[in-house]
């Protein structure tokens, strides 16, 4: 008997790191599971990896595209009868820099990313959701949700922008058995922390990676990174049925470091 | 195999509410439970219900009288050898009214109540679980731990203070294994809820029923929390899986509190 037994669920950027952890930790409890990723490749060997048969299906595409997220729904509801559980996971930078020297591509990108693509498939889920009174949206948020570090103000404004997004569809919502919550994690060393890590360390005027994570780390009670175990828990209670009264919440995995 | 097998947890005020779907969320991962209460009598009533055998045990004791806070703690290590997790979870407030009206006692038995309890189990649990650098200190506070009512100003007092004790000791303790949070309900149709509660509307100058309407309303799923809402979030922070999170104020109010 799982926490999520025949429900299903969709996440973007779950091939890897946050996502993946929640993929495997939904699988765990018993419910199917799409995830997103670009690369085809990834996907299947992301599958290949999970070995979940049928319980598990992958769905390429940009999760900074509109079609491509949307398309993510109706991939779900077509290949497993509906959606439960939409985990809007997919973020981060790609090329950062302070106020002063960021470029407009960049900041496009990361509110693309980090934003329009949590409305996008929030807006498309609640569309399937609303008609059949149920459903959970899970928003991978940061503590740069509620923090702003320098040097990377787009990921610092869009985390802010998706915890506002979060709070206003949970009251429009509140009443239909509808959750959305948005998780706020600490530094966790991903592979995107590990590739963009270095550049954001320069921008940030931190010089190296190690001092990045070091940077993050010193912010909390904890002294350490977190987990993606640690996000995937919290993934599972907020999507099982003992969820149920818990919406607009910021739920904090950040080892102490935001005071509120 | 449970999430909690072979801890050993401590609930003040675990006979009813809160506090007991707590306790059997506990006993069903695998806890061994000391609960606690004024009456002996509801104790063993609580004991009977709950069937969990050796894995459950009870120690009377009024939270608000500092040795038997101590007591409670140590009658736990006592009984099963050690404690790896806390739920300072006692708390409510009598005498309310407004700030212009207010008694110096309904201020101390608030702060009593639910702060200075807070504290002192909180001490009493640290001291046990800094040597054995593990455990897990779980705070009842409230959505009014977050914001502000009329009139109830000795329990909105109460719950920010054990939300800020919660932010330091998370800090404190934070590399020694040991994780220090509050959980934030909405409210809740509890007993203290239904004794307190009727006072309470009336120093808002509304009827029990329209106090209750008012916490649903302002909330996103338009009704009150339950017991189990809060029970499961515990059972997440006192087991491996909540090694990260500490110093953490967790709203569990249906959408009530902005941040």
């Amino acid at each position: 008997m799982g926490k999520l037994d025949g429900k299903v669920a969709a996440i973007t950027g779950g091939t890897r790191s946050i996502g993946r952890g929640m993929a495997e930790a939904f699988l765990r409890e018993g419910a199917k599971v799409v995830v997103n990723g670009r690369g085809e490749e990834k996907g299947q060997q992301c599958l290949a990896e999970m070995d979940a048969g049928d319980n598990a299906a992958f769905y390429a595409g940009d999760a900074t595209q509109q079609a491509d997220v949307e398309g993510i729904v109706d991939f779900a509801v077509e290949r497993y009868g509906r959606l439960d559980i939409m985990c809007l996971n997919s973020g981060g930078v790609q090329q950062t820099a302070p106020v002063f020297q960021m470029s407009d591509e960049e900041w496009k990108l990361e509110v693309d990313w980090n934003l329009n693509h949590v409305f996008w498939g929030m807006r498309k889920s609640l569309q399937h959701m609303i008609p059949r009174e149920t459903g959970r949206v899970l928003v991978t948020s940061s503590v740069e949700g509620k923090l702003g570090k320098p040097g990377i103000p787009g990921y610092a404004a869009t985390k802010h922008a998706v915890n506002g997004l979060v709070k206003a569809a949970a009251h429009e919502v509140g009443t239909l058995g509808i959750t959305v919550n948005a998780i706020l994690p600490g530094l966790i060393e991903t592979d995107i922390v590990r590739e963009t890590g270095p550049d954001s360390a320069i921008a940030m005027g931190l010089g190296t990676y190690e001092n990045l994570i070091e940077a993050f780390s010193g912010d909390s009670a904890i002294k350490r990174p977190n987990t993606v175990e640690e996000v995937a828990a919290v993934a599972v209670l907020l999507a099982s049925g003992a969820g149920r009264n818990i919406t607009g919440a910021m739920f904090p995995v950040d080892g102490g470091t935001m005071p509120y | 195999m449970g999430e909690l097998d072979g801890r050993v947890a401590c609930i003040t005020g675990g006979t009813r509410g809160i506090g007991r779907a707590t306790a059997e969320a506990f006993l069903r991962e695998g806890a061994q439970v000391v609960i606690n209460g004024r009456s002996a009598e509801k104790g063993e009533q609580a004991l009977a219900e709950m069937n969990g055998g050796d894995n459950v045990h009870f120690i009377a004791g009024d939270v608000m009288q500092r040795e038997d806070c101590e007591a409670l703690v140590q009658g736990t290590v006592d009984r099963y050898g050690k404690i790896d997790i806390l739920f300072a979870n006692a708390g409510g407030a009598s005498n309310h009214a407004p700030v212009a009206q207010l008694t110096d006692e309904a201020m101390q038995d608030s702060l009593v109540w639910n702060f200075w309890h807070t504290f002192w189990t909180m001490r009493a649990a640290l001291n046990h679980m800094i040597p054995q650098e593990s455990g897990r200190i779980i705070c009842n506070s409230s959505v009014e731990g977050k914001m502000g009512k009329p009139a109830l100003s000795i329990y909105v007092v109460a719950k920010h203070a054990i939300n800020g004790l919660v932010k330091s000791a998370a800090q404190e303790v934070g590399t020694l294994g040991i994780t220090v949070n509050a959980v934030c309900p909405g409210a809740i149709e509890t007993d203290v809820m239904m004794a307190e509660g009727p006072g309470a509307a009336e120093s808002m100058g509304m009827t029990y029923e329209e106090l209750l309407a008012m916490f649903s309303e302002e909330s996103a799923i338009k009704r009150l929390n339950e017991v189990e809402d809060v029970a499961e979030v515990n059972v997440l922070l006192a087991s491996a899986a909540g090694a990260g999170i500490t110093g953490s104020l967790i709203s569990i109010d249906g959408g009530t509190s902005p941040y």
